[in-house]
């Protein structure tokens, strides 16, 4: 049953892989007949202008909207990025071929063996966002991961899927630093776990503070210290830890709108992203620390700079404040203009956050 | 008053102006031997123009020493083609400063004469050697004189004349004087490079005191039509010139004498037989219409003096006193003064009131300005207050000062008339800018003809761009008739106006290879100094030099957008050549091909689609 399952999932692997392969050979294709054909060829690219993200109800996230922006090697402003775009795409290929991992800035400096130049890393990103954008597929699927490393801990065996390490096993709570979510977790196999729920926790110290405390073992959960805003890789095996393991996932961050909104980022995604399907956990709570619980817990506080009203402004207009605890909290900060961090627990005892506002929020979150 | 008039008139010009040299730019030997070359270089083109012969002037400068540090004397030999000057004229000519030489108006480079005997007079007072005139006005026979001036009676002295026999004709001028060539050499030599410039169809050599020799042949072969003189504008008048002008067109009453009263009967048909007075005056009466303006004078003075001619012979007419009516004559042979009675009906009077008083001040314009005819006389009589038949000569002072400030004020003037203006002309320009630049593009333009406080002038203008001009730009070559102004330049109208344009606008950016020339022809130019280097920014001048240079400045826009559209496809065929091959192996391997796509005659295709669009 086991071995079943996983192939299957091997084989659901190797076939997303496929996917990302043959999305490429098609564009690869078609420019080729093009040129032979005495044509310059051109590739459309969904614009990802302010224009044309629009909020999607029915998937709650911002997705891009119908329009796109025609990229030419005729017009000779655009042949350098064409040309550039259609490198990354050749660099995608060997890396997905390979099943070789690369960093952005690792693509910056690739691009230097084939007389590609980037004027810095991010004219390089921007073009890894265009192909993202031309294959809907985020950067991970053909290989191209993010510095940013957040961290995980708890009861979850995996199974790697990287060149030299297929096969392999691993349980994540065998270290207490917690585990580097990179390339060869987000593409692991995950195997089983007796966690029933996701905790992400915004910040590294928070994250030690429950390994410590043993939150993993007293609440049956896997920890996962997003390090602020999540990157792509930690909410895509958020993602995955929901649909495939069934597991539920609750935010807790700063009690701050920045705060509120990486919950939010989690739960329907970035603008940024709109691009992109399969980044989001729509049933991701966000627990805390609210506007409320300031006044609730006493917390200690400091006041809203202008640059966090402002933030407090631009998320009001935003569809998806508009009802909720999001509408609910983000009118309290506006009124209360103050702010707190989760350390401002500790006021109350090291351990007051795990011990008393932890179960509290865990028992809220059913009914939330 | 009277004896300060005098005293003024016992300083002879050539003292006045020895006195004032600097005035004339003979200041240090650097600027003295500079503006000598220029006046003697000046003198024999406008003498070459105004015969309408093809200009051919060589210009040495010798050091008598060579060994000797500047200051030192050089001698300064200016020869021309030219028509020559006639033995009789060549020692007062240049041996005497020419005072007040009369001068029309019309466009020329210089006051003719004055300027050259200002050189001589330097070289004479410097070095103490006298000058050398060679002319020959029928390439036969030449005069050879040797000459120094009396600078306190402003006489010639002849110290040598001799002649010999010439195949050439033309004048040859040669002055010693203290110069310095250290420093006048770049003057000379750019003074040289741009008279040959804004004169394409002179050859002008010039040998340098170091062997250098510097040669423009002329470009082209025909003359600009030479200007003509003509009358003054009313608006470029004052109460002084007014008053000139009466002087010059009032009638004076005829002498009575033997010659006079010949002509008279002559005129009558009354040469052989005497007739009474009675007869005459009907003789007169019949024939009036064909009789000449002094023959109707004496008949009506006769007409008064009810005399017949041997009475006439015997008086001499004293005064003729309008506002009394009275005629005034001395009687010889009663020895005394006597005077009868005018009649102002009769018909006589009015031609004799006439005569006295000078023309009307309708006919007074119409005849002595250019372009005023008897409606705008009339119309200008009564803008000014004035009868229109009000006559010249019962005109007070304080009425011509009326006048003249009216004629300035006046706006109904035809604007003055350019044909006293000789400007270059486009294609001579076009062609001498192109042949000493070598540009890659060149523009010329010559304005419609306007006017300054009654000056008529001319602008002319040029641009060029690219080929040979060096960079660093725009290098602006300014000319006022003819002359090239090499001093003080900031100050210039000009450099105002090139420098008030935005030249990025034309595409024109950086340190660009690039020529304007700008010529300025008047029969006054307005110079800011004495020195006669920088024209003053008066706003007709501005804008007409505006105007041409925004026009060139377009063109020459249109130029860069072009020759920037060449470059652009130039780089784009480039940037095709760079990336479509690394396009084309990128694809070649995502598509799991071996083989490049043949993308080469996209290239070609290309390249050709550019220079139909070009």
């Amino acid at each position: 049953m086991t071995t079943n399952k996983a192939k299957d999932r091997k084989q659901k692997v190797n076939e997303k892989q496929q996917n990302i392969i043959d999305a490429l050979k098609d564009h690869g294709a078609k420019v080729y007949g093009d040129l032979n054909n005495g044509q310059f060829p051109k590739l459309s690219i969904p614009s990802r202008s302010v224009s044309n993200i629009v909020y999607d109800k029915k998937l709650r996230q911002y997705i891009l909207g119908n329009s796109a922006a025609l990229r030419s090697s005729r017009n000779s402003s655009q042949l350098r990025s064409f040309t550039q775009l259609m490198w990354l795409a050749f660099f995608a290929n060997r890396l997905t071929q390979e099943k070789k991992s690369s960093t952005l800035r690792d693509v910056y400096y690739s691009s230097q063996a084939f007389e590609i130049e980037f004027e810095d890393q991010s004219e390089s990103d921007n073009i890894i966002v265009d192909l993202e954008a031309v294959l809907s597929k985020p950067r991970e699927d053909f290989h191209i991961f993010p510095e940013e490393r957040s961290s995980i801990f708890g009861d979850l065996n995996i199974e790697y899927t990287i060149p030299g390490y297929e096969g392999k096993t691993m349980n994540l709570s065998n270290h207490p630093d917690g585990y580097a979510i990179g390339p060869s977790l987000t593409t692991a196999e995950l195997l089983d776990t007796s966690a029933e729920i996701v905790i992400a926790i915004e910040k590294g110290g928070l994250f030690t503070r429950f390994v410590e405390e043993q939150v993993d073992k007293k609440f049956k959960s896997i920890i996962i210290n997003t390090g602020g805003q999540a990157p792509r890789s930690t909410r895509t095996l958020l993602k995955r830890l929901h649909d495939e393991m069934g597991l539920p996932v609750i935010v807790l961050t700063d009690g701050d709108v920045y705060g509120e909104h990486i919950a939010m980022v989690i739960k329907s995604g970035s603008a940024n992203a709109a691009h992109l399907r399969d980044l989001t956990v729509p049933d991701a709570k966000w627990v805390g620390v609210w506007a409320t619980d300031i006044e609730k817990f006493k917390l200690p506080t400091i006041p809203m700079t202008e640059s966090d009203i402002k933030r407090c402004h631009d998320l009001q207009s935003d569809p998806r404040y508009q009802e909720g605890i999001w509408k609910k909290e983000l009118d309290v900060f506006l009124k209360i203009k103050r702010k707190a961090e989760l350390e401002a627990f500790s006021k109350y005892g090291l351990t007051n956050i795990t011990d008393k506002y932890l179960p509290q929020k865990l028992e809220l979150a059913k009914s939330l | 008053m009277s004896s300060i008039k005098e005293k003024f008139n016992q300083i002879s010009p050539s003292e006045f102006f020895y006195r004032n040299r600097d005035l004339a730019g003979f200041s240090n030997p650097t600027r003295s031997l500079y503006t000598a070359v220029r006046e003697f270089v000046e003198n024999a083109l406008d003498a070459c123009d105004q015969k309408g012969i093809l200009p051919d002037v060589h210009m040495s400068i010798k050091a008598v020493d060579l060994e000797k540090p500047d200051p030192k004397p050089y001698i300064l030999t200016v020869k021309d083609n030219g028509p020559g000057i006639e033995t009789k004229h060549v020692p007062l000519a240049f041996g005497t400063v020419l005072y007040g030489s009369k001068f029309g108006l019309k466009q020329a480079r210089g006051m003719f004469g004055l300027g050259a005997t200002m050189a001589i007079l330097y070289g004479q007072i410097t070095t103490n050697k006298p000058v050398l005139v060679k002319s020959s006005t029928d390439g036969k026979i030449q005069d050879e004189f040797e000459l120094l001036l009396d600078i306190q009676k402003n006489k010639p002295v002849i110290l040598k004349h001799t002649t010999k026999e010439v195949t050439k004709r033309g004048l040859s001028v040669s002055i010693c004087l203290e110069g310095d060539y250290a420093k006048a050499g770049s003057k000379i030599k750019d003074y040289v490079y741009e008279t040959s410039l804004i004169t394409p169809y002179a050859t002008i050599t010039f040998d340098d005191p170091k062997g250098e020799k510097f040669h423009y042949s002329k470009i082209v072969n025909e003359m600009p039509p030479a200007p003509t003189i003509i009358k003054p504008h009313a608006h470029g008048i004052d109460v002084e010139t007014i008053r000139r002008m009466m002087v010059e067109s009032q009638f004076e009453i005829p002498n009575i004498d033997d010659a006079m009263v010949e002509k008279v009967r002559k005129d009558l048909g009354l040469a052989k037989n005497n007739l009474a007075f009675t007869g005459i005056m009907d003789k007169a009466k019949k024939r009036w219409k064909t009789l000449s303006r002094p023959v109707r004078i004496i008949i009506s003075l006769m007409s008064f003096l009810k005399m017949d001619f041997d009475k006439l012979n015997k008086i001499r007419i004293d005064d003729i006193d309008v506002p009394n009516k009275k005629l005034y004559y001395w009687d010889f042979g009663d020895s005394k003064s006597k005077s009868v009675d005018m009649d102002p009906e009769s018909p006589y009077y009015k031609q004799l009131t006439g005569t006295v008083q000078g023309e009307t001040l309708t006919t007074f314009l119409t005849k002595g300005f250019q372009r005023i005819g008897p409606p705008t006389a009339v119309k200008f009589a009564e803008f000014a207050g004035f009868k229109p038949d009000k006559r010249m000569g019962t005109m007070t002072n304080e009425e011509l000062v009326k006048l003249s400030d009216s004629l300035q004020k006046f706006e109904d003037f035809l604007s003055p008339d350019p044909s006293c203006l000789a400007p270059l002309g486009e294609e001579p320009l076009e062609k001498g800018m192109k042949k000493f630049f070598k540009p890659d593009f060149c523009a010329v333009i010559q304005r419609p003809a306007s006017a300054y406080s009654g000056f008529p002038f001319i602008v002319e203008m040029g641009v060029a761009y690219g080929g040979e001009i060096r960079p660093g730009g725009p290098h602006v070559y300014r000319y006022a008739n003819r002359i090239p102004l090499l001093y003080d330049e900031g100050s210039d109208v000009v450099l105002k106006v090139v420098n008030d344009t935005d030249w990025g606008r034309y595409k024109v950016k950086g340190e660009p290879p690039f020529v304007i020339v700008s010529h300025i022809c008047s029969t006054r130019i307005p110079y800011k100094t004495v020195g006669k280097e920088n024209v003053a920014d008066r706003q007709e001048i501005e804008r007409e030099l505006r105007l041409g240079l925004q026009f060139l400045s377009r063109k020459l826009a249109a130029y860069m957008s072009k020759r920037g559209q060449a470059d652009m496809a130039k780089k784009r065929a480039n940037l095709y050549a760079k990336y479509l091959p690394l396009i084309a192996q990128f694809c070649t391997e995502l598509a799991g091909k071996t083989k490049e796509p043949n993308y080469k005659k996209l290239l070609e295709e290309e390249i050709i689609v550019d220079d139909k669009q070009s």
